[in-house]
């Protein structure tokens, strides 16, 4: 398959995570879209790196893979957190910065 | 020859420090050996001082200027922190070490029971030290930290009982009235550096001829310095804060208000003689000056019924006596005059105190009345010094008022201006006042009947226990029989200062008596006053038999006034004449000031806290925080507190740049 063909799913992955964390409520939800987008980045990047013949844009793969991995932790340890303490968990909700 | 001046300046400043420091620990004993001990060692090498300068060989020409370190060096300006040793130097050092110590002996007396007591003690060494460093300054600058250190004593001294509102108001006026003469003597400072270029006695004076005689630099100089010394020795117009001073105990007004601080202008005069003949103006205003004060506070003096009052007005008028032989060129006898004034003064003043401390702070003379009896010692040196101030042959002040009254008139007679024989007058007249208003005062406290509120009728029929007389400070009625004569400690100064008073004399002009060539006193302080060529006049024996003759005759007419009207007693009686009211209320002047100067003021300050402080200075602040408050009402609608308007706004910025970059190729 030419490139072209994996930069648009990977463009209609990104576009589909972005609205999903722009629209959804629930933070759970909102944690798969952020994934979604990385991965739609990571997919340009192994489609670029086979592209390409270099082995450089894998390697940003196993990167942002760790980064989404500890990120997913601490996200999922602050949503408990937060349920914990007010029993709901609607971003719309947590505004207490609204100015 | 050998300066012992540092040795006379140390001991009061560590007095001082010891007692500021360690004083509320100490027992009464430490305090007084340290206070006394102080002041008697500076006492001492005074007197050391006084007979190196009278032994020194004369090719030293008596002087010795001691540096003590290099103060600064600025390109050709050098400024020594030095110590001036001289004829003129040694007699001012023995007069406030000796009448000091005699004062630091009686306030043991008169402090004894008030809690300050350390306190008290720590002051008056630092008055000490602060007028030794007045005295013993070589240059112009350090005569203004001494004279600036000075003026801080007398305020500590004044409201030294701060718990009372009068003697709070009475040490700012001082201060304030001080600070008009200490900003006086710094633009004379100022010009001095200015034409003189340097700054220490020898060499500006040695050099007077800089600035041509009688132009109007000299006389802005002249103008300038004695502007310093009338507030310091409460000339006219800037006496009013001595008598008011009186609300310090009575050792401080004998001390700092009458003997040795006030006095500081007369000597400024004397130490700058060869500005003030440079400037013939500026000698002409003090001579002036001094005559007029002399006249006006006796005057005031002749109707005050607070004791300490009377002396207060006693020795704005003595000082303006100094000024007026000054300004008649004949320098020696103001500082006689200093030196036979702070004995009776000093002695004055002590009498006060004693007969104050014995009526347990009583200081109305319509309340006392036939204490000669109760108060034998203090009566009798009171009648000494009254004599001596109303200069009776042949006591003290005789011979000192004397010596300034003839030369006035010498001086008449050779210049030939009529206003020098009004000043002369003026003088006379004044003798006349000094000698009715002093024995007012002491027929008023010594003779006739006790007039106090226990008076007569109660016979003797309480507890033989004397009354809780403190320091003075709280006043209280005491009836006849408990008044006692005062303890030793304070009766032993005022008979040494009464000898002083009777003896004090000899050592000016015995020229009355034809012995021409006794003038030791001007012998001795010629180095000093001699600098200058100026023509000096001195007295013939014909003028001052002539004066001598007069004002003696108007001092005994002046006692007689005063037995006859209060011979038997002091009878007040209610005068509503409106002179008798003007001069009881001093002329208004303390009205007149608070209506023209201090509503003014404080109207402006009121103005300015409103207009200034408020509107401009509040109100500018306040502007800017209204503009910042105003700016981010709008801005905070931004913050939602929703997270996906944050992240549309991310979004929205990363497709910018993007956009940016794709459009810019």
């Amino acid at each position: 398959m030419p490139l072209p063909a994996y930069l648009t799913v990977s463009a209609i992955m990104f576009t589909i995570g972005a609205l999903g964390v722009l629209i959804r409520r629930n933070p759970l939800i909102i944690f798969m879209s952020i994934e979604l987008m990385l991965n739609a980045v990571n997919l340009s990047f192994v489609a670029f790196s086979t592209f390409l013949d270099s082995a450089d844009g894998q390697m940003f793969v196993f990167l942002v893979l760790t980064v989404a991995a500890a990120e997913v932790v601490v996200g999922l340890a602050l949503i408990v957190s937060i349920f914990r303490t007010r029993r709901n968990i609607d971003v719309d909700d947590m505004n207490v910065l609204r100015g | 020859m050998t300066n012992f001046s540092l040795w006379v300046l140390l001991p009061p400043l560590l007095g001082f420090i010891i007692l500021g420091v360690l004083g509320s620990l100490m027992p009464r004993g430490g305090i007084l050996a340290i206070g006394w001990g102080a002041c008697g060692l500076a006492f001492l090498f005074a007197i050391f001082d006084f007979f190196s300068v009278l032994n020194a060989p004369a090719s030293s020409g008596h002087v010795s200027d001691l540096v003590i370190y290099n103060w600064m060096t600025a390109g050709s300006f050098k400024l020594d922190f030095g110590l001036l040793l001289d004829p003129l130097t040694a007699t001012m050092l023995l007069v406030v070490t000796g009448v000091g110590l005699l004062i630091h002996i009686y306030s043991a007396g008169y402090m004894e029971d008030d809690p300050g007591f350390w306190r008290f003690f720590a002051f008056l060494n630092f008055f000490i030290f602060a007028m030794v460093m007045l005295v013993t300054a070589d240059n112009f600058l350090f005569l203004l930290v001494g004279w600036g250190l000075v003026g801080l004593a007398s305020f500590l001294l004044i409201g030294f009982w701060y718990e009372r509102s009068t003697a709070v108001a009475a040490a700012r006026k001082a201060l304030v009235i001080n600070v008009i003469g200490d900003f006086g003597l710094m633009l004379a400072i100022f010009l001095i550096f200015m034409h003189y270029g340097r700054l220490d006695y020898l060499g500006v004076f040695g050099n007077v001829g800089a600035v041509a005689n009688g132009s109007g630099t000299a006389t802005a100089i002249g103008l300038l310095l004695f502007v310093a010394c009338a507030a310091k020795s409460a000339q006219l117009p800037l006496y009013m804060w001595l008598p008011d001073a009186m609300e310090g105990p009575t050792p401080v007004s004998a001390l700092i208000h009458a003997a040795t601080m006030v006095t500081a202008g007369v000597y400024l005069v004397a130490r700058a003689n060869p500005l003030f003949e440079n400037a013939p103006v500026a000698l002409g205003v003090v001579a002036g000056i001094g005559g007029a004060t002399a006249l006006f506070a006796a005057t005031i003096a002749i109707f005050q019924l607070d004791i300490k009052r009377v002396l207060a007005y006693s020795t704005i008028s003595q000082l303006g006596y100094m000024f007026m032989g000054e300004g008649a060129h004949n320098y020696t006898s103001g500082i006689f005059h200093l030196t036979t004034h702070a004995y009776f003064k000093a002695l004055l003043f002590l009498g006060a105190g004693a007969v104050i401390h014995s009526l347990a702070g009583e200081q109305d003379m319509r309340k006392m009345g036939g204490l000669w009896s109760r108060l034998p010692i203090t009566a009798w040196t009171f009648l000494i010094a009254a004599l001596a101030i109303s200069g009776i042959f042949p006591f003290a002040g005789f011979w000192s008022k004397d010596d300034i009254l003839s030369s006035v008139l010498a001086y008449a007679m050779t210049s030939g201006n009529p206003w020098v024989y009004i000043l002369w007058g003026v003088g006379l007249l004044t003798v006349l006042l000094t000698a009715f208003y002093m024995f007012r005062l002491f027929f008023g406290i010594f003779m006739g009947n006790y007039r106090g509120v226990a008076a007569s009728a109660t016979v003797h029929d309480e507890d033989d226990e004397e009354p809780a007389s403190g320091g003075g400070h709280h006043g209280g009625a005491v009836s006849y029989y408990d008044i006692h004569e005062a303890p030793r400690v304070m009766t032993v100064p005022l008979l040494i200062l009464g000898a002083l008073s009777i003896i004090g004399g000899i050592f000016g002009s015995f020229a009355i008596f034809g012995a021409t060539k006794w003038h030791p006193l001007e012998n001795f302080l010629s180095t000093v006053t001699g600098f200058s060529a100026v023509h000096v006049p001195v007295a013939t024996i014909g003028i001052d038999w002539t004066s001598t003759a007069i004002s003696l005759v108007l001092a005994l007419i002046g006692i007689f006034f005063a037995w006859r009207l209060y011979g038997r007693g002091f009878q007040y009686k209610e005068n509503t004449s409106p002179l008798y009211q003007l001069v009881l209320h001093k002329y208004y002047v303390d009205e007149i000031l608070t209506a023209v100067l201090i509503r003014p003021v404080l109207a402006l300050s009121r103005g300015a806290t409103r207009f200034l402080e408020r509107d401009t200075l509040d109100g500018g602040a306040r502007g800017v925080a209204f503009v910042f408050r105003g700016s981010s009402a709008g801005l905070r609608r931004l913050q939602t507190g929703y997270m996906r308007n944050y992240a549309l706004a991310i979004m929205l910025g990363v497709v910018l740049i993007v956009l940016y970059y794709a459009v810019r190729g």
